[in-house]
């Protein structure tokens, strides 16, 4: 893969000739970017849509190595604990399954307390959905029929550990309802068993579902996010129903812990700048990526409230899962 | 709708998209014949260049990579025994075997000829069924699913050439592998001795390409200085008599439509399609022992199949906005990149861009019928290649392609010991197939059972509640029973009172 770097590299190169005179970024005019997951996948997808407007700002190569396996943490181990904490080496990273990862897993090691928190820039809400088809026609009729069956509501997630099974846990702990929960390998094939009807509701993210909102064969009951979505301004969210929920799936930068103050500092400049950058707002509505730039101190305390959250969580639920 | 169908036509007859589809169709077959590099890879390394494209253009492109490499993985199978990518381990089976007879341009070219067969009817049920069959993947559940496996895992007791228990043997272990990695459910990780790689488990291509390929690459090391012929040879015909193909055509036409079906189903592939489809062609044959010593039927129907598969896979993505296969999950994701968002409406709002793509499906399998006769000749030049250096060209191919699937070393070592592993199998005559087909189903069975008894509050019930999933269970108990003395003794009874009549 050395060769495709090297190749990527001059066509980024070759491409830049054109581009305009450019800030220089302190670290070196080099930033290798881990992926914890595949090419073509939803990181992926955030690194084509922010590197080519971070390239102008900070006048440094991106370089994306793709390290795909065990849900992300061989990257973020190798970010925490090999990588120079020069500024040279960032990843891509996802919350809350930066934290579960190892909050989960004794074998996984690194932590947040390792990495140095850039920049959080797209939160996909989560959303409960059902089938066209479905009796439920609002939250309130989904949580009654929880209530009548106790546990016998099938939920679908994308699978143990992400967003949408701590999000489940956290309803379920709000209201003391109990769902049956069904793990899937990932958001998309949740999703299809609630178009097909094989489970009750899906608690997926709004971009994944969007095009099936949109086309009515998915029913949305509630976001929850903090406020009303722009796009669904019918669809309420779990706050208003009195029940403190609010989660989604994030992904931003980090950097290991330790660089360079002016690099760090550089950094988040860069990332800030996104936030008033037009043409960086009209592509990333046009993608359905959710922006919600969050950077430095804010960023590292949003990761760890998450970590302090999820870890009471699991230490409630471990033995539950785990009969 | 007309309208849209015919502006996606025009779409594709550009000189700038025809060129790119050939071009795209040469490539593909490229990456295809290199062992390790699957069309999924091929489609994620060729993404990023396509973003600056016209959304038709680089769609065209994709899709036309997509099937050349569908077809490029039986090059190497057949010449070298090293499967190009996981959906001609199938081949390997019979098309190998047929170029050590030194007929490797006939298993070739009826590769090449039951592809395009394949593709193009792929293609065409795509153009006028895609929004009716998409309508059906959705009956495709987890009960559904686990049905599918247990079919699928059914294969093992044909496949076992030779001894049935060691064919039992190899399958098991298959199984067991297919276990290593976190549970779904509880998210434990299993045998994974603390390694982070394993805990995505053992990743199937791996297994293929050290199984498969290794064993051969050291039986050519052992041979290189022997006075044995060399391993394969172009020096037959390339395009196959008419008289060949119309006796084959029930066979790819059969192939075509299990690859086609296979391919509506989320979560199977090409790498399950030519399987199904040769275990089919095998049942329908009427000499069943030339099967796996050369029998061009056996090269015909995983290679229909697997092309079949691309527009079968293509359907529920653009009728339903759920990926049929891995590759076309990137497709997918190369659509979103063009700012059209996946979702039923892909055949409405964005059907002009969606119409050329299943255009472009159909030309790309012309294409690769003509990309495909030139080219399929030059490999010719493998053959020359004295075998110790075919070995290590081999051996490297297999580190190279073991390495680029998760860039890291931990797979390349990991292949290794599975091609130790697989070569004790080729000494002892255990058959490397039957494990791989338990690496490929177990976890597709393991992960809709789980899901099933959840849905079905722990009760096994749930699987009779479904007609789909009853059918095909009915028919995986037969294709058991087939297979035992109750069965030849019913055949016996049955015969008997035929004579008495």
């Amino acid at each position: 893969m050395q060769k495709r770097g090297a190749f990527a590299a001059t066509l980024l190169s070759t491409l830049m000739l054109s581009g305009v005179a450019q800030a220089e970024y302190s670290a070196g005019d080099e930033i290798k970017v881990l992926q914890g997951f595949k090419a073509g996948g939803g990181s992926d997808a955030l690194a084509q849509l922010t590197q080519p407007f971070l390239r102008e700002s900070l006048g440094a190569e991106f370089i994306n190595e793709y390290i795909p396996g065990a849900a992300g943490a061989i990257a973020w181990t190798r970010l925490a604990k090999q990588s120079p904490a020069d500024g040279t080496v960032i990843s891509i990273t996802n919350t809350p399954m930066l934290a579960t990862n190892y909050i989960m897993n004794d074998a996984i090691n690194y932590s947040i307390d390792e990495l140095t928190p850039i920049a959080n820039v797209v939160t996909d809400p989560g959303i409960i959905v059902v089938p066209e088809d479905s009796p439920y026609q609002t939250v309130e009729d989904f949580f009654a029929a929880a209530e009548e069956r106790p546990g016998e509501v099938t939920v679908g997630n994308s699978g143990v550990g992400g967003d949408d099974f701590f999000s489940t846990i956290m309803i379920e702990k709000a209201t003391g309802l109990s769902f049956q929960k069904v793990p899937f390998q990932g958001d998309g094939p949740s999703a299809t068993a609630a178009l097909g009807g094989k489970i009750d509701a899906s608690f997926n993210n709004l971009g994944n579902v969007y095009g099936h909102i949109q086309s009515g064969s998915l029913r949305p009951l509630a976001v929850f996010s903090r406020e009303r979505l722009e796009v669904l301004p019918d669809v309420p969210t779990l706050v208003e129903k009195d029940i403190d929920v609010v989660a989604g799936s994030s992904r931003g930068y980090s950097a290991p812990a330790g660089i360079p103050e002016e690099a760090r500092q550089e950094l988040i400049a860069a990332f800030e700048g996104l936030k008033d950058n037009e043409e960086f707002q009209k592509v990333a509505q046009e993608r359905a990526m959710n922006l919600d730039i969050l950077t430095g101190d804010d960023y590292g305390q949003m990761m760890q409230d998450m970590e302090v959250q999820f870890e009471q969580i699991w230490a409630d639920v471990k033995d539950e899962v785990n009969q | 709708m007309e309208n849209l169908v015919l502006v996606g036509l025009s779409n594709v007859l550009t000189f700038t998209n025809i060129s790119l589809i050939l071009g795209g169709t040469l490539l593909g077959l490229f990456v295809g014949a290199m062992p390790g590099l699957s069309a999924t890879m091929a489609l994620a390394l060729l993404l990023p260049l396509t973003f600056s494209m016209d959304p038709a253009t680089g769609l065209s492109m994709l899709a036309a990579l997509y099937v050349g490499a569908s077809y490029g993985g039986s090059i190497a199978a057949i010449l070298l025994r090293t499967p190009g990518t996981p959906s001609a381990a199938a081949t390997v089976l019979d098309g190998y075997p047929l170029s050590q007879q030194g007929q490797a341009g006939r298993a070739l070219g009826i590769s090449l000829f039951a592809s395009f067969i394949g593709g193009t009817l792929s293609g065409i049920a795509l153009l006028t069924a895609a929004p009716l069959l998409g309508v059906l993947v959705l009956e495709f559940g987890p009960i559904e699913l686990f049905a599918i496996a247990v079919l699928g895992i059914t294969i093992i007791g044909t496949l076992s050439q030779g001894s049935i228990v060691s064919g039992l043997l190899s399958g098991t272990l298959g199984l067991l592998v297919s276990t290593v990695g976190m549970d779904l459910v509880t998210g434990t990780p299993r045998m994974t001795f603390g390694i982070l790689n394993l805990f995505s488990g053992v990743e199937f291509t791996v297994a293929l390409i050290g199984l498969f390929s290794i064993p051969q690459a050291l039986v050519l090391i052992e041979n290189a200085h022997g006075t044995q012929k060399l391993a394969s040879k172009i020096t037959d015909k390339l395009i196959p008599s008419l008289r060949e193909l119309r006796r084959l055509m029930p066979n790819i036409l059969r192939s075509s439509g299990i690859g086609i079906v296979t391919g509506l189903i989320p979560g199977t592939g090409g790498d399950t399609a030519s399987w199904f489809a040769y275990n089919e062609a095998r049942r329908f044959a009427h000499d069943k022992s030339r099967f796996g010593k050369g029998d061009i039927a056996g090269v015909a129907a995983p290679e229909a199949a697997n092309n079949a598969v691309v527009g079968g896979a293509l359907i529920p993505t653009i009728a339903l906005g759920i990926p049929g296969s891995s590759s076309t999950a990137i497709l997918l994701g190369a659509l979103m990149v063009q700012g059209i968002l996946p979702g039923p409406n892909l055949l409405t709002d964005y059907g002009d861009v969606t119409y050329t793509l299943i255009w472009a499906v159909i030309f790309a399998n012309i294409g690769l019928l003509l990309v495909g006769l030139m080219f399929t000749r030059l490999c010719v030049s493998v053959t020359r290649v004295p075998d110790s250096f075919v070995a290590c060209a081999i051996i490297t191919l297999c580190v190279i392609g073991s390495f680029a699937i998760n860039n890291s070393l931990f797979e390349v070592g990991l292949m290794l010991g599975f091609g130790l592993f697989g070569y004790w199998m080729k000494k002892s005559d255990i058959s490397p197939a039957p494990m791989v087909i338990g690496l490929i189903l177990g976890p597709v069975m393991e992960t809709s059972y789980q899901q099933s008894m959840l849905i079905g509050q722990g009760n096994l019930g749930i699987f009779l509640t479904s007609p789909i999933a009853v059918v095909l269970l009915c028919i995986a108990v037969l294709s058991v029973l087939q297979a035992t003395p109750f069965f030849r003794w019913l055949r016996g009874a049955m015969r008997g009172r035929g004579q008495v009549e």
